[in-house]
């Protein structure tokens, strides 16, 4: 089955796709355009060929070619009206006989010849001219009364484009039963036939039309012609060297009609009879000056491409640049017609690929105005794949190198058993052997991991910085962001929770479910009345639930309502807070709390919008904007069970991370000073400064409760202190803050380097990468795993067994929890395993001694007080 | 004339007969629509009469109306169906509107009712050309030539050249162009000219020559044919000099220059001879017909015929004497030969 939303995604990721789907659109329009005013475009199309015949340096014209015409003279003599066939009978032997190679007579055979031009007489004699001067081209007709099978019949018609300028001639004409070819091309056939009988005659082009490259100005006038009555009379006088001079070798035609009939307007601006221009077909292939065109399928491509082309560049480079190079993509391809003009005489169409490159930048513009949200979070939700990723590889990276360690432990283990019984060496050392093989084997996965996870991580900067970048909000943006925050009671300077809020601006005004995360005191609520704010429901009711705080028994009753009698002690109809928020937003704070039977009951309303009221029959519907937050990790907790998957995406519309105070220190002296302020107020007591020190403290401290412990700190403050300087000392950040202090500088000054505080740290540090942990310890990996595992021992010991207390004993931040937790329980199982075949806990005491020889004495004792827990309880 | 006719009619106005006399007498002065007039005038006091329909057909057609024309004739034989003027008549008009078929179908009732009307024949033997039936066109077209019309002669000559529906024979082409030249085809005399001249010029291919040449020689020799009295001869004699030794005088001037166009050169030598003495009554000193022969076969490049005008202006013999144009008709000559005419010349 075909996913349309992530097929929509993919084409939303791909600005080739969307480039060729609006360069077909483009061009589909740019044709329909052409349709609708063929004129117009015929004209553009054509410009470019227009003005390269007029200032193109001109054709030579053959030196085969001789025409003979009409002139005063020969009318006064034969008359100004058409000739007696006679003359055209004698004029073509005459051709013949002085050497003509082939001759081409621009007369039809479509009417017998009256009585007093000659009759029957005449019409014997042209035929039996026309017999013999063999090959000659005519024109011709539609009903012709008298039939020459001597002569090749060719047409004079001319194809001209819809602004009536003639540029083309049809190669051969379609409107008779019988097909003949252009008078020019005809006669070029017969000429080359002439010229070279073994070599067959290669037809100039197939069927379609021949583009015409006029010679000169296009008239007659570019010709060399000789006139009727100079001819005759060279006949008369039986002057056989002029005539032999004029017709020898050559291609002759004559043109015994008056050339005023038809009016076909050049290129050139001039205005000449059909047969000119056959003429100068037939020269433009004498000389072999063809020019070649594009098809409509070729017109189609072209344009097609170069829309696409402009698309793509409008789509992959955004802003001015895209401009630019689109500009340029479209001057490139004036370049490339100009070219194609004068090195290959192909005309290539620019009517239509301009007017489907101006419909693209049109439909870019408007597109980027249309998706840019969509993009956005099309981004984000790549991010958060690829941070789903990162943590799985981070997770199979743990399992790894805890492998790595448990092997490395087997084979100490083996060795120790080498050296104790030589009997059973060899098998042994095959085991070793073995165990060595899975050892390497198991790094080489964990080095794979690692890379991986580097990779992962790039590619997570990378998103990152591509999120970021169109987000690259100026200054005055920023200002009037800060503005807008303060308004609604945030109060940062910070970039990132000032981007943030631009997003949940954004993303406000979706019907969207939001997803607030972020330690306690972060402003999860205030955030949650922004959305509200921001959104189109602002004049509705805004309702803030905590879920941690609602006794579970009263769960639905308080979030659905009841009806009277539902249960002891509903005396009267109750609306719950779902209904209450009806038409507005409801906040479900510390969502992560909930029960999972809650959760599927709050899933259902989530999902249907409608829910029954504790005891009533009928579905209640409500139309709620919902808003959850938690500082818990509900990721982990879909991992873990406690939370239900099904919910956890019905929640994830848009997710936003708030980050803790100690990630915007720079807020700290704003946030003080306004608290200051406010907390002085409240209490009546004049504003006090905070001196130098103070303020320094302040900022340096870890702030776990972030912004609200920074409120309590200082009204504890004020309450405490009389003067109107606020000291360090009179804060009373106690020893956290030295902590803090220290941890800043931890690297370069670590207080007691083997001390378990001070590696805990720098594991905390690294995120619990025992390698990287290693390296800034300058330490062996193992000694620092090895302390790790004392250290997990230790907190289960403490925790009396409590997997998840202690791994947050560990972890110290959420963050690095699943990690630990997956140390802890492998380190766990993993002692399990090694007393499992033990029967009294001082047998498997004493293998856990050899065992973990390495780990620090003061831990073994963890492990001592593990095993005979373990013992006791089995 | 026309006074006479005229009178006549207003003598008896409602006289038909008179009435297209006048008709007639006006189309031949070329007075079309007065004649036209009278036709219709005839036609309506005797609209049985096929002449005034075939004259108000034949009046139409030289106002060049074809259809209408065609209806007044078909009217014309439909009151006389023997009336072959009309169906000959009929014949040009429907050519004239290119119903070339319908053509051929009135000249055949023509000559059906007329074998004897070469005209007729000629027309029938065009049209059956113009349509590609070249056999019977040939067949008819020697038939009108036989009947003595120029013209059928002229295109018979054209058939036997190009074996257009005949079998080739250039010796039959050059005979039928020559009776056709006798009657004053021009375009026959350039036919034979220009045949002479393959025959002739150098330029041309030396089969094409020999062709010419030996279809001269088979025509000259076919003369003989026609005197059966003239004694036995070598392959080379010429007819008219044995008719004049035989005192046939009259038939043999009339075969010198028929031989002579054939490009004989005993014929040549002999009329070169006859210009200079005269003969008789048949031919005066320096006689123009002959000088006209020597021109014209000299104009196609015969030596001989060159060499005797050379002589004639050179000596001044009838004509002026022209040194430039004796020297001109030497040109081209072996040096030889030029130095012992000029010599001759002179030595005058």
């Amino acid at each position: 089955m075909l996913d349309a939303a992530r097929l929509w995604r993919q084409f939303l990721g791909s600005s080739r796709l969307q480039a060729s789907v609006m360069g077909l659109f483009a061009t589909w329009l740019a044709f329909g355009f052409q349709a609708a005013a063929p004129a117009t475009f015929a004209a553009l199309d054509w410009s470019a060929y227009d003005v390269w015949l007029s200032y193109r340096a001109p054709i030579p014209v053959s030196p085969s070619l001789i025409i003979v015409t009409r002139d005063p003279a020969s009318d006064a003599e034969f008359g100004t009206g058409p000739w007696d066939r006679a003359i055209l009978a004698r004029l073509l032997t005459s051709a013949h006989e002085a050497g003509a190679l082939a001759i081409g007579l621009d007369h039809r055979l479509d009417h017998a010849s009256p009585a007093q031009r000659g009759g029957a007489a005449s019409d014997a004699l042209l035929l039996e001219a026309l017999g013999t001067a063999s090959p000659v081209v005519i024109v011709q007709s539609a009903d012709a009364t008298l039939a020459s099978d001597a002569s090749i019949a060719s047409h004079l018609s001319v194809a001209p484009h819809s602004d009536h300028v003639a540029r083309t001639v049809p190669a051969a004409s379609t409107d008779d039963t019988q097909a003949a070819p252009a008078f020019g091309v005809a006669l070029y056939e017969a000429f080359q036939k002439q010229g070279s009988p073994i070599q067959p005659s290669l037809s100039p082009t197939g069927n379609g039309s021949l583009l015409v490259n006029y010679a000169g100005n296009g008239t007659i006038a570019s010709f060399p012609t000789v006139p009727v009555s100079a001819l005759w009379s060279a006949i008369e006088q039986h002057e056989n060297d002029r005539l032999a001079e004029w017709f020898r070798g050559k291609v002759v035609v004559l043109l015994p009609n008056q050339l005023t009939e038809g009016n076909w307007l050049l290129p050139t601006g001039q205005t000449v009879a059909s047969q000119v221009i056959h003429l100068h077909v037939l020269n433009m292939l004498l000389t072999d000056n063809r020019l070649c065109q594009t098809g409509a399928t070729g017109r189609l491509l072209v344009t097609l491409v170069v829309a696409s082309m402009v698309g793509w560049l409008l789509l992959r480079f955004r802003g001015t640049i895209s401009l630019f190079l689109a500009g340029t993509a479209i001057a490139t391809y004036g370049l490339l017609l100009l070219l194609a003009l004068a090195a290959i005489h192909l005309v290539l169409p620019l009517a239509l690929p301009l007017t489907a490159a101006a419909f693209v930048l049109a439909g870019t513009i408007i597109w980027s105005h249309l998706t840019a949200h969509q993009r956005l979070m099309l981004a984000e939700q790549n991010m958060l794949r690829v941070q789903q990723e990162a943590a799985a590889v981070r997770e199979a990276l743990v399992l790894r190198e805890t492998r790595t360690e448990s092997l490395q432990e087997d084979l100490a283990a083996a060795r120790a058993a080498i050296t104790q019984s030589t009997g059973q060496q060899e098998a042994l050392t095959g085991a070793a052997e073995a165990l060595r093989a899975q050892l390497a084997e198991a790094q080489a996965q964990e080095e794979e991991a690692r890379g991986k996870l580097e990779r992962l991580e790039q590619q997570l900067h990378s998103l990152r910085a591509a999120t970021s970048e169109p987000a690259a909000v100026g200054d005055v943006e920023l200002d009037r962001l800060r503005d807008e925050c303060r308004q609604l009671g945030i109060v940062t300077r910070d970039t990132g929770l000032l981007r943030l809020y631009r997003d949940l601006k954004k993303g406000a005004k979706s019907p969207l479910t939001v997803l607030l995360l972020g330690e306690p005191g972060t402003g999860k609520e205030l955030f949650a009345r922004a959305v509200h704010r921001l959104s189109p429901r602002t004049g509705r009711t805004f309702i803030a639930v905590n879920m941690a705080a609602i006794s579970p028994e009263l769960f639905e009753s308080e979030l659905f309502g009841h009806t009277k009698g539902s249960f002891t002690g509903a005396t009267a109809d109750r609306r719950g807070y779902f209904e209450l928020a009806n038409h507005g937003t409801i906040f479900l704070d510390e969502i992560g709390d909930l029960r999972l039977d809650h959760q599927s009951k709050l899933l259902r309303v989530l999902q249907e919008k409608s829910f029954y009221r504790v005891g009533a029959t009928m579905p209640t519907t409500v139309d709620v904007r919902i808003v959850a937050a938690t500082n818990r990790d509900l990721q982990r907790g879909v991992s873990e069970g406690w939370f239900r998957e099904d919910l956890y995406f019905r929640l994830t519309g848009l997710v936003f991370r708030l980050p803790p105070l100690r990630e915007r220190t720079g807020d700290v002296p704003l946030l003080a000073d306004i608290f200051l302020t406010e907390i002085a107020g409240q209490m009546g007591k004049p504003v006090p400064q905070l001196s130098n020190e103070a303020l320094r403290s302040l900022v340096d401290h870890e702030w776990k409760g972030n912004v609200r412990e920074l409120r309590h700190c200082l009204e504890q403050a004020i309450a405490l202190n009389d003067g109107p300087l606020l000291s360090k000392e009179s804060l009373r950040l106690g020893s956290g803050s030295a902590l803090t202090a220290g941890r800043a500088k931890q690297s370069q000054m670590l207080p007691e380097p083997a001390g378990d505080a001070a590696v805990l740290n720098c594991l905390r540090q690294h995120g619990f990468d025992m390698q990287a942990t290693a390296k800034t310890l300058g330490w062996d990996r193992s000694t620092v795993t090895q302390r790790l595992k004392g250290l997990c021992f230790q907190a289960l010991v403490e925790s009396n067994g409590d997997l998840a207390k202690a791994a947050l004993a560990i972890a110290g931040d959420p963050g690095h929890l699943r990690t630990v937790e997956l140390k802890l329980m492998d380190y766990h199982s993993h002692l399990l395993s090694v007393i499992e075949p033990f029967k009294t806990a001082d047998e498997a005491i004493s293998d856990c001694k050899r065992r973990f020889k390495n780990l620090p004495d003061r831990h073994f004792a963890s492990v001592e007080a593990l095993v005979r827990q373990h013992f006791h309880q089995v | 004339m026309l006074g006479e006719l005229r009178g006549a009619v207003r003598v008896s106005p409602d006289d038909a007969g008179d009435r297209l006399k006048l008709a007639q007498g006006l189309y031949r002065i070329g007075d079309l629509d007065a004649a036209l007039d009278e036709c219709r005038i005839a036609i309506k006091l005797e609209p049985e009469s096929a002449a005034a329909h075939l004259q108000l057909g034949v009046t139409l057609m030289a106002k060049q109306d074809g259809r209408a024309a065609a209806a007044a004739l078909m009217d014309a034989i439909l009151l006389d169906p023997a009336l072959t003027q009309a169906h000959y008549s009929l014949g040009s008009v429907q050519y004239s509107l290119g119903n070339l078929s319908a053509a051929i179908q009135s000249y055949r009732r023509a000559l059906e009712l007329q074998p004897h009307f070469p005209d007729a024949r000629y027309r029938l033997a065009l049209v059956l050309k113009l349509t590609n039936r070249h056999q019977e066109a040939a067949r008819f077209m020697e038939e009108a030539a036989v009947g003595g019309i120029p013209q059928a002669q002229f295109f018979t000559g054209n058939a036997y050249r190009n074996g257009q529906g005949v079998e080739k024979n250039p010796a039959l082409a050059i005979r039928w162009w020559t009776m056709a030249l006798e009657f004053g085809h021009q375009r026959a005399a350039e036919s034979l000219s220009q045949l002479r001249r393959q025959a002739l010029s150098p330029e041309q291919p030396e089969r094409r020559r020999k062709e010419a040449l030996e279809a001269f020689r088979r025509y000259r020799e076919a003369l003989w044919n026609h005197y059966p009295d003239a004694a036995g001869h070598d392959p080379g004699d010429s007819l008219g000099i044995a008719l004049l030794n035989n005192s046939e005088s009259s038939n043999g001037v009339t075969a010198l220059f028929h031989e002579a166009f054939a490009l004989s050169e005993p014929a040549h030598e002999e009329l070169a001879r006859l210009y200079e003495s005269g003969l008789d009554s048949r031919l005066a000193q320096f006689d123009t017909r002959i000088l006209t022969c020597f021109e014209t076969t000299a104009a196609d490049g015969f030596i001989p015929a060159k060499k005797a005008l050379a002589r004639i202006y050179g000596k001044g013999l009838g004509v002026t004497v022209d040194m430039r144009k004796a020297k001109a008709m030497l040109k081209g000559l072996p040096k030889r030969e030029t130095t012992a005419i000029l010599d001759e010349i002179v030595g005058r």
